[in-house]
């Protein structure tokens, strides 16, 4: 193959590579002006701060208040995250500062499996067990009555869903750590949990973070199994055994139905405009601080 | 006191990586372990704080009696273990925090100061004697990635002295440095052997020659030949120890 013909394949490599990527970068572009333009008509007619604040949803009379369902989102994606995290985080540090090689041959497949579970699956498995027990058992002992379709539901198994991806990634973190770190800590007479704990999660914090936020990212937008037991309640939760209503549930539930009512498709898709928006945020926002703390860890 | 190696076989994923290695370390002098790459040097080092631990697969048989104990098997006293025997490892580690936390780090997790002001004093007079203090004495709260190769080497050095260990065991401790630092290095490890008994990896002949009070000679695992310095450099008996000290491998 004479020269010309290498830097010729070399060039094309090149430009097909950054194609690809200005198409897979300009999706994410053309997917919120796609939304914006849709949510003109309702952007329209009601103002930014009515929308977001606003708690009336009534289609029928063109009033839509987004606050409960963005309250909804956020009751449930912190829930599940404050029950995965720390979970994620033991198991993650346990299958690599402490268990045998054949403990973690065997753990790994079964995570690999459970990340790959269908969400409906989970959805299922929240109606036929975490419902009743909250409606059953825990519910009970604080209030008088719940259906068991809560926030909690919800939260309980988005964090069984979160768990198998923040322990995979966290790993992954883990292992980044060279050996000689591990034994510096150990050689100075720490113990395997001190090394763990101060060494380890210390020097991984950045890493620690950006899995949280891809793991939150994840949670923000579920659908179906959350929509499956949060009780679908239009509202906002004054607390945990409450019914809410998230964003992708509102989204899943309505889309293709009653669009002939004025602005409710405009609504709905000013629905996955804000969700967009909410992951943006949470990502810029998590950006910023992981800058930060990368500068302080170096 | 001194450690001794009584008959001492490592097995690492079924290979004999130490076989029947039997030698005396004597306290506060330095002994420099030499020998060819893949001789066992590191892995000989490792079984004497139980790092070798950490390695996957391994088997350990025989005796290295520490102070008169024996610390091979269960019953030892790993963490205590490896207090007494500081390490300094070939390439500088040092730990995700500040400077100061680095050489404080030991000494709170061994709970060795009730107040932080003893603490503080401790810190700056362990980096005083690897020479860091002057160097570094603004920059206390800097992290400790921030120092030069050379720098980090000290402070993992003062890292190590921190916790008043009586044994130093040297991997390759100044291989990856610059020719100064791997001299300022050097030299501290001589200061030192009044008060620690120094036990020291080195690929380099010449820095044996310098520092060696004792020299153990390795080879496929085995101990060759174990002496005064000046008895192996000058009149080695075993014919791999004359063929490796006159450079014919390496």
């Amino acid at each position: 193959m004479t020269a010309g013909n290498r830097i010729l394949k070399d060039r094309v490599a090149h430009g097909g590579m950054l194609a690809m990527t200005i198409v897979g970068v300009l999706l994410v572009a053309v997917i919120a002006a796609g939304l914006y333009l849709k949510s003109r008509a309702v952007l329209d007619s009601t103002s930014l701060w009515t929308l977001l604040c606003g708690s009336e949803w009534r289609p029928m009379q063109g009033k839509f208040g987004f606050l409960p369902f963005l309250a909804g989102t956020l009751w449930v994606t912190m829930l599940s995250i404050a029950l995965a995290l720390p979970v994620s985080l033991l198991t993650a540090l346990f299958l690599t500062e402490y268990a045998r090689p054949v403990v973690r041959k065997c753990v790994f497949p079964l995570l690999d499996i459970l990340a790959a579970l269908p969400s409906v699956i989970y959805g299922v498995w929240g109606v036929l067990v975490v419902v009743p027990w909250i409606s059953r058992r825990l519910a009970p002992l604080f209030v008088d009555f719940s259906t068991g379709y809560t926030v909690l539901a919800a939260g309980i198994v988005l964090g069984v869903m979160v768990v198998p991806l923040l322990v995979s990634l966290f790993i992954e973190v883990f292992s980044t750590i060279p050996k000689e770190l591990r034994e510096a800590s150990l050689a100075l007479g720490a113990t395997r949990w001190q090394t763990a704990w101060k060494v380890v999660c210390r020097k991984t914090l950045p890493g620690i973070m950006a899995s949280t936020v891809l793991a939150i990212s994840r949670a923000l937008g579920e659908t179906i199994a959350v929509l499956m037991v949060c009780g679908c309640v239009i509202g906002i939760p004054r607390g945990v055994l409450e019914p809410c209503y998230p964003i992708p549930a509102l989204i899943a539930n309505n889309y293709g139905e009653m669009l002939s009512m004025p602005l409710y498709e405009s609504a709905l898709m000013f629905a996955a405009l804000l969700l967009f928006a909410v992951v943006l945020v949470f990502n810029l926002a998590s950006r910023i601080v992981l800058n930060r703390i990368g500068c302080d860890n170096s | 006191m001194a450690i001794e190696v009584q008959k001492l076989n490592v097995y690492i994923k079924g290979n004999h990586i130490l076989k029947d290695v039997s030698l005396t370390l004597p306290e506060r002098q330095i002994t420099c372990i030499i020998g060819p790459s893949g001789c066992g040097k590191s892995t000989l080092l490792r079984t004497l704080n139980r790092l070798i631990d950490t390695t996957e697969g391994v088997r350990v048989e025989g005796k290295v009696l520490v102070d008169g104990t024996d610390i091979i098997g269960s019953g030892a006293e790993i963490i205590e273990l490896r207090r007494k025997i500081g390490l300094v490892s070939q390439r500088p580690c040092p730990l995700p925090m500040s400077i100061f936390e680095n050489v404080a780090y030991g000494c709170r997790i061994n709970k060795m100061f009730k107040h932080r002001r003893q603490l503080v004093y401790h810190v700056q007079r362990k980096l005083k004697e690897v020479g860091l203090f002057d160097e570094i004495k603004g920059r206390m709260r800097a992290p400790a990635t921030r120092l030069s190769i050379g720098q980090q080497q000290r402070l993992c050095l003062a890292r190590s002295l921190a916790v008043q260990p009586e044994y130093i065991l040297a991997d390759e401790a100044t291989s990856a440095l610059d020719p100064i630092s791997s001299k300022t290095v050097e030299d501290l490890f001589v200061s030192f052997k009044q008060q620690y008994t120094i036990v020291m990896v080195t690929h380099t002949l010449h820095q044996a020659l310098r520092i060696a009070d004792n020299v153990v000679f390795m080879y496929l695992g085995e101990v060759i030949e174990t002496g005064p310095a000046s008895d192996v450099f000058n009149h080695p008996q075993h014919e791999l120890t004359q063929r490796y000290l006159s450079g014919i491998f390496s």
